[in-house]
């Protein structure tokens, strides 16, 4: 599927993995972004990716315990960013121009400082 | 060779994940009290693992999703993230009973204290996660757990009534019980179901076939590991189940002890026997504690859409890393508790099989799925035989707290 052609958001965009220019992991579409006024037609602005954009999607109590143990990052990616849909959502740029990954690549600069890692 | 290679994986799973402590205890315990009357549960729980397994790995192959990708994808937020929940839960507990199995193996061997040893022998299976390459770690795991082997050995020494034997293939309820061992013996069916498809096997399975990268070529060698492989740790447990039948029924011993066990290889083969069975155990149960440790840490990554993959160094996969590390100090904190490894297999049964036709629901759902799948969707036979476990797997979901509490976890 290409960025132009017609889809259904939930069962096609939300909850598929997202993979960069270099196939790397970045996430998972938690949620859409749309916009558009009164009376014009919906255009889908931008994926969301963060424990901020999943947990409004649970109830209240749990919208709350999760944000308080995953925090209430989203990261927003532009939908002209994506190339292609297919079981997964790949990006036309890197994750890190995004600001995707930003906690994986932390890690991993910690990780590379323990031997044999 | 690559053929080989994936063999091998199949192998494992098959002796690591088949014959994990949990077939050890139920496979001895049921023919100690049933004879051969459960063996037809073995062999047909076997037939819905390979048929889950080799789905799995064909859509791995054709569709390129791991199971938790696919669960967060059909099943939405509200379904998935309690399913991840209460798997990663079950698939820690699990990991604690094969480290606690794995000591009172280790115990039997050198009869060094059992926390000590539950200490050290997590610690070895963390140095050897982190420091080998996995192929290695696969193949070692692998090829010593085959030394499992040696309980068909002794069956075929024990010459046990062949006729008698083919006979328990068939399905059947044993006639004659009472209903208080009806009750106990319905438990004892529905816990070998959940022992035989623990949840963990296809999570490892098809995250192995995605990282492997498996094509359409591959699927050859996915049907051939799922049933040969399968059918291999299938053998093996129904080895432990008649020998079990033949030297502890007549003498009304209840072989609860995973240690029990290897007392089957040392009466036909003396000391030799019991150092191969209990060499075997170790093996085989160590290796399940590998594959249940890292299979909470790819539902973890999975479901949220992390870097996972144990063919990856440590750092360059963290997350996936520090969630693996956690699964393993989290059971090695179980063992250390003092709760019996028993009670933890037993958890672990009646847990994993509440999850199971929530981990295989949207398998079922993308295998059918022409667009993912295009010509290798599931045929009339995957559908047929998956869709009768599915329901076998509901009423068994259902059944399975109830039965727990029934029989004081089989003990009434």
């Amino acid at each position: 599927m290409r960025r132009d052609d017609p889809l259904r958001l939930l069962s096609e965009v939300r909850d598929l993995q997202i993979v960069d220019r270099d196939g790397r992991n970045c996430g998972i579409c938690d949620d859409v972004e749309l916009d558009g006024e009164p009376g014009s037609p919906l255009r889908v602005a931008a994926l969301l990716v963060g424990p901020g954009a999943y947990s409004r999607r649970f109830p209240g109590w749990m919208m709350r315990l999760v944000r308080r143990v995953a925090g209430q990052r989203v990261t927003s990616v532009p939908w002209n960013c994506i190339e292609k849909i297919t079981g997964r959502i790949y990006l036309s740029v890197t994750g890190e121009s995004l600001g995707l990954r930003k906690v994986e690549d932390r890690l991993e600069r910690i990780f590379q400082r323990i031997p044999l890692s | 060779m690559g053929g080989l290679i994936e063999i091998t994986l199949g192998i494992m799973t098959a002796v690591g994940g088949f014959v994990d402590i949990s077939e050890l205890v139920f496979a001895a315990q049921a023919g100690s009290r049933f004879g051969f009357a459960l063996i037809w549960v073995f062999a047909f729980s076997t037939i819905g693992i390979a048929c889950y397994g080799e789905m799995s790995g064909r859509i791995a192959a054709i569709a390129k999703q791991p199971v938790f990708n696919l669960m967060r994808q059909r099943l939405g937020l509200h379904w998935g993230f309690p399913t991840l929940i209460v798997s990663s839960i079950v698939n820690t507990i699990t990991c604690a009973a094969e480290i606690g199995g794995t000591a009172l193996v280790l115990h039997l061997l050198t009869g060094w204290p059992y926390w000590l040893l539950a200490i050290l022998s997590t610690l070895v299976l963390v140095v050897v996660i982190w420091v080998l390459p996995f192929k290695w770690i696969e193949r070692s795991f692998g090829l010593l757990g085959l030394t499992m082997i040696c309980f068909a050995v002794a069956t075929v020494q024990l010459h046990p009534d062949w006729h008698a034997v083919a006979a328990g293939f068939v399905p059947q309820v044993p006639r004659g019980l009472p209903t208080k061992d009806l009750v106990v013996f319905a438990y004892f069916a529905v816990a070998i179901v959940s022992a035989v498809m623990f949840p963990y096997e296809t999570y490892f399975y098809s995250s192995g076939g995605i990282e492997e990268n498996w094509k359409p070529k591959d699927l050859k060698v996915n049907r051939i590991t799922t049933t040969v492989g399968f059918g291999l740790g299938s053998l093996l447990a129904i080895a432990i189940l008649i020998n079990a039948a033949i030297l502890f029924r007549p003498l009304h011993i209840d072989p609860q002890l995973p240690g029990s066990a290897a007392l089957e290889v040392a009466i036909p083969f003396g000391t030799t026997g019991l150092l191969l069975a209990l060499l075997g155990m170790l093996f085989a149960i160590s290796g399940a504690a590998v594959e249940t440790g890292l299979s909470t840490a790819y539902s973890i990554s999975q479901f949220f859409g992390w870097e996972w993959g144990r063919y990856k160094r440590p750092h360059e996969a963290p997350r996936f890393t520090i969630a693996w590390l956690a699964t393993f100090a989290a059971a090695l904190g179980i063992v250390l508790t003092g709760i019996e490894p028993l009670s933890l297999v037993e958890w672990s049964i009646v847990f994993s099989i509440v999850v199971l036709p929530l981990t295989y629901l949207p398998l079922m759902l993308i295998a059918n799925d022409r667009k993912y799948m295009g010509e290798h969707v599931n045929g009339w036979l995957a559908n047929g035989i998956g869709w009768t476990f599915y329901a076998v797997l509901v009423i068994a979901a259902i059944a399975a707290l109830p039965l727990y509490f029934a029989t004081q976890g089989g003990q009434a």
